[in-house]
């Protein structure tokens, strides 16, 4: 099905293009700036690429346990991502699909909890932590960050389209729940499950400041707050920290690269209602 | 019906978790509470309640030899050597304390100066904060008024007070009557030039490489006339992000004589007619382009700038920022001129850091003294006292430790500027709260929101009101 | 069906639907509900370092007549109205366009857009402070070199443009993702109705509004209700960047919450704007769903 390219799709295309520039810039920036000198980095007229390749920003980064905070950052963003993915679509699937008892009342609950503001419930979640025992431990991050409710809100948006009278014909059929659900309502909203787990992962990834407040030890930081721990008062590294944002968007591109083919392939409609 | 019980089982189970959470955060909190005005022996009692639930590690080995873990949070106050990571140069000095104190362990944890005291304020809510804390009194204190801290008296003995022999400083260390910090270092905060543009420009002769290298404004407003006509941007006035205020706020003060507070710290002055003309003029001199408003730009920022050589001169400048930058500096080639600040009369009264340590009260009193020691260890060891001092690369409180940088001219006039010391607010009930109006009052001036007497009179009230709030 | 069948109906779907929502649940109630409900409560309190009191609406009394609170309150409110619109409409626009092209463009587009948010706020930031920076910021040297402007601009510092600074940064990191959504939700449109409705001579524009905007809705609201919670919590790109200045011109809400918690230690105060943010917030949201919501299904 080919179509044919009209003029004004292709002025549309060409300020995507011209856009796209300082989309890309920031993190062009970063990954030349990991291989630059600090006095580069910020030269005029710029370096648009280092003339002078250095490794003496990993270098100093490598010379703290920085594969350790990389692989706690994975751990942490990858735990969440499976809980949150599981427990979210199951959620999200009977709050727009189900009529209950007090289904509005707790989704309001949910979007209040999701507009107030992560500092608020911080230090009575930091002595729940504690009081758990697990402050100071990746589980401090993890599971504080299974209970925000916005995965549960997207995956409800993406069950919104699941065919009511699919879901009926189930049941005529005398399908249970559990396997309506895996059978019929997973494979429709299987896109909004990868965006989903690449938004979850990111999220955790970057949530810097929940981080900061449950991690002490050296060796259990992740990779942003260690990179975070380079700096001195009035001097920062940005080479460093460039480094750091380099060697920390690895996962999360492999993790994008992973997921995207899962939605990108989108659903055959017809398949299903077969 | 499986699923009624599953539901049933979950129920119950969200219950148990509420209760026990209420519980949890109602029980630190009487503890705290409660740990505060006890005597010693209570207090001990409360935490080992307490640390049962937390810590039993520790516990464990509490009850069988009188081992006690510490924590210590290191702000990247040591320098390292080389390129050594963070925490490299604190290990050794809790290595060689374990080696003499065996029944101790210290664990180190790093923070970092733009994140860390908001890591510390949570922490101290939520109970779980460190025993040992390497900071400054200006946060120190304010811990300490809040109650928050173990009271340090009898590591202030006579010996040692007469050793530093200083009382702005020891002052610096008190919240009332009692001693809450534990100072190791101190040196005077001051100015720096740019020699290479000073002497493009011309203007090498309005400074002064004499005695200590005091000056009047009048030079300094001549200095940087000449700076312009060459095409040199003066310093940034710099006034956003948190740090380094009180860099600018010296430069405010000295330059038409007004002050900060008044001699006894009790309200705020710089209100006064010193304090609006010398805003006045900043404000001339920005609108001229002989300085950069710096609404943009924090203090370390300022210094980038300055040691980018894009700016020809910077008024947050410290030994230690010097030896911090020295590569960067020698990189770009400049030669940096340290300076006190400008006044009217030649002589300056300078703010001054002063390193040192506090113990956060976590109603353990076997904690506690062993932080005690740990502390006394870093400063009074005959071996790493005197090591842990140069580390901080400014001088040593105590007197008796001499002169730590022999044949280090720069390092001498760094230490000429002790005698210039002006009272110090840093303790001052509020503190923390004028902080965050001092900057704002700076960009209300710069970018033409109110007058210099308007804003400096609503900077006085808000920060007179702070040291009320505080009460 | 009569009415009692009905209950009876309900609640088997009431009692197989907290089966579904119990691993959900279990983890909101532990570990957000409850802290959320004592810091709510805190909003009553004095409570700071020293200690704990009751005040009643003091903290909320205080807020109202609180001129820095009033400003931020401005500030956040033009920040969400200019970023939300902005873009819902922009991402709409990159999916549509490039849902249908081919693969490689729509990739590329996709990745493109995605990159801020891949990047990580503070590394993106920490670029963008160079791009602004008044003395030797690329911004003002390309501007310069075109004989734009005379004298270097200082971005983030000069009321004029300082909010429209951190507005420009919040829309690159925020489009990311629902460009995303919006191109898997695309995927969900039955593709036999639109080729129905296309043999039957509907144009592109036709084709969107009547069988593709439905089933966008969906995705739609959710879209809309995140980035208005996004851009309302809007904190760490403004203390990163101008740390609310010049003169409280970019201090949003968020930011004034955060000082005042942890500069300040006034947590009960604090908590007071967390709870009036979070309402704020909640009403908006009320009408997005009336205005959005697809009840329809039901």
């Amino acid at each position: 099905m080919k179509k044919k390219t009209k003029p004004i799709d292709m002025i549309g295309m060409l300020f995507l293009l011209v856009l796209s520039i300082i989309f890309i810039f920031p993190f062009y920036w970063i990954l030349t700036g990991a291989f630059k000198s600090q006095k580069v980095t910020v030269k005029l007229p710029p370096e648009w690429w280092p003339l002078e390749p250095t490794m003496d920003n990993f270098q100093k980064l490598f010379q703290n346990p920085a594969m350790q905070w990389l692989y706690n950052s994975v751990f942490i963003a990858g735990i969440t991502l499976l809980i949150v993915c599981l427990t979210a679509a199951m959620a999200g699937y009977v709050l727009a699909k189900k009529r209950f008892y007090g289904d509005k009342l707790l989704f309001s609950i949910f979007v209040f909890a999701m507009a107030l503001p992560k500092q608020v419930i911080l230090v009575p979640l930091m002595k729940l932590v504690s009081f758990m025992g697990i402050h100071d431990t990746s589980w401090a991050i993890i599971l504080p960050l299974c209970g925000w409710p916005f995965g549960i809100f997207l995956m409800k948006q993406f069950s919104e389209n699941v065919p009511t009278e699919l879901l009926e014909a189930a049941k005529i059929d005398g399908s249970g729940e559990v396997l309506t659900f895996a059978n019929i309502v997973l494979p429709i909203v299987k896109p909004g499950i990868g965006a989903l787990a690449i938004f979850t992962f990111i999220n955790t990834w970057n949530d810097y400041f929940m981080q900061l407040v449950m991690l002490n030890s050296r060796t259990r930081l992740t990779i942003s707050l260690g990179v975070a721990t380079l700096q001195q008062e009035f001097s920062t590294n940005y080479g460093v920290i460039m480094a750091g944002a380099a060697l920390a968007a690895v996962p999360i591109v492999t993790v994008f690269l992973l997921f995207q083919n899962y939605f990108t392939q989108g659903i055959t409609m017809g398949a299903v209602k077969g | 019906m499986k699923k009624i019980v599953s539901l049933g089982l979950v129920m119950a189970m969200a219950a148990s978790a509420l209760a026990g959470c209420g519980g949890g955060g109602g029980g630190a909190s009487a503890d705290n509470t409660a740990a505060a005005p006890t005597t010693a022996a209570e207090a001990k009692d409360a935490g080992q309640a307490e640390s049962a639930d937390k810590e039993e590690e520790t516990e464990a080995k509490n009850s069988d030899g009188g081992a006690v873990e510490i924590t210590w949070w290191a702000f990247p106050t040591f320098a390292q050597d080389g390129d050594n990571p963070a925490g490299t140069y604190e290990q050794e000095i809790i290595d060689a304390f374990q080696a003499k104190n065996p029944d101790i362990t210290v664990k180190l944890e790093t923070i970092d100066f733009t994140s860390g005291p908001e890591k510390i304020t949570a922490a101290i809510e939520a109970g779980t904060v460190c025993d040992v804390l390497f900071d400054a009194p200006g946060r120190i204190i304010s811990y300490a008024q809040n109650g928050k801290l173990v009271a340090l008296d009898d590591m202030f003995t006579d010996d040692f007070v007469k050793d530093v022999d200083n009382e702005a400083l020891l002052n610096s260390c008190k919240s009332g009557d009692n001693y809450y910090m534990y100072p190791i270092s101190t040196a005077a905060f001051c100015m720096a030039v740019s020699k290479n543009a000073l002497e493009d420009a011309g203007a090498m002769d309005c400074i002064n490489l004499e005695g200590d290298r005091t000056w009047t404004t009048e030079k300094f407003e001549e200095m940087m006339g000449k700076l312009y006509e060459k095409g040199y941007m003066g310093a940034t006035v710099y006034c956003s992000g948190q740090g380094g205020d009180q860099g600018i706020r010296a430069f405010v003060t000295n330059l038409y004589d007004s002050s900060v507070t008044d001699n006894a710290v009790t309200t705020y002055t710089i209100n006064d007619e010193g304090g609006v003309k010398a805003m006045t003029k900043i404000k001339e001199w920005v609108d001229a382009g002989w300085m950069l408003n710096g609404s943009a730009y924090n203090g370390g920022e300022d210094v980038d700038q300055f040691v980018a050589g894009n700016t020809a001169f910077t008024t947050l400048w410290s030994p230690g920022l010097a030896s911090q930058r020295a590569e960067t500096l020698a990189e770009n080639g400049i030669e940096v001129i340290a300076l006190p600040f400008p006044s009217e009369d030649g002589v300056p009264a300078l703010e001054y850091l002063v390193n040192g340590f506090c113990v956060f009260d976590n109603g353990d009193d076997a904690r506690a003294e062993a932080s005690k020691k740990f502390i006394d260890f870093i400063c009074n060891d005959e071996e790493w006292g005197p090591k842990n001092v140069v580390k901080t690369s400014v001088f040593p409180v105590r007197q008796s430790m001499g002169d730590l940088y022999p044949g280090d001219d720069e390092m001498s006039f760094y230490a000429s500027l002790t005698k210039y010391y002006s009272p110090y607010y840093n303790t001052i009930p509020g503190f923390a709260e004028m902080r965050t109006y001092w900057f704002p009052m700076l960009q209300a001036v710069l970018n033409g929101d109110s007058e210099p007497q308007a804003a400096l009179d609503d900077f006085v009230a808000k920060a007179n009101q702070s040291i009320e709030n505080a009460k | 069906m009569k009415p009692k069948k009905l209950n009876k109906i309900r609640m088997r779907e009431t009692i197989v639907s907290y089966a579904f929502l119990a691993p959900a649940l279990l983890f909101f109630i532990v570990f957000v509900l409850v802290p959320m409900g004592m810091g709510v409560v805190t909003s009553f309190f004095r409570y700071n370092m020293k200690g704990i009191s009751f005040t009643g609406l003091s903290n909320y009394i205080t807020m109202f007549q609180d001129e820095v609170w009033q400003k931020s309150l401005v500030n956040t409110l033009l920040l969400v109205v200019g970023s939300v619109p902005l873009t819902v409409l922009f991402s709409l626009f990159v999916a549509a366009l490039t849902y249908e092209k081919n693969p490689v463009a729509r990739s590329f587009f996709r990745c493109v857009f995605f990159l801020p948010v891949v990047t990580g706020t503070v590394a993106v930031t920490v670029v963008w402070k160079w791009i602004y920076d008044p003395l030797n910021g690329i911004l003002n040297w390309i501007l310069k070199s075109a004989n734009l402007i005379e004298r270097n601009i200082m971005w983030t510092g000069d009321k004029k443009y300082a909010l429209w600074a951190i507005l420009i940064i919040l829309i690159t990191t925020s489009v990311g993702q629902p460009i995303i959504l919006y191109i898997a939700s695309l995927g969900n449109v039955p593709k036999d109705y639109v080729e129905a409705a296309q043999v039957d001579g509907a144009n592109d524009l036709q084709v969107f509004w009547k069988i593709k905007w439905p089933s966008l809705l969906p995705t739609t609201l959710y879209i809309v209700v995140i980035t208005t919670i996004n851009s309302f919590q809007c904190f760490s790109l403004i203390q990163l960047l101008t740390s609310g200045g010049p003169n409280y011109r970019t201090t949003t809400i968020m930011y004034y919450l955060y000082e005042t918690a942890f500069k300040r230690f006034e947590y009960g105060y604090a908590n007071a704007m967390g709870v009036i943010l979070a309402l704020i917030i909640g009403a908006i949201s009320f009408i997005q769903f009336k205005a959005l919501g697809s009840d329809v299904e039901y």
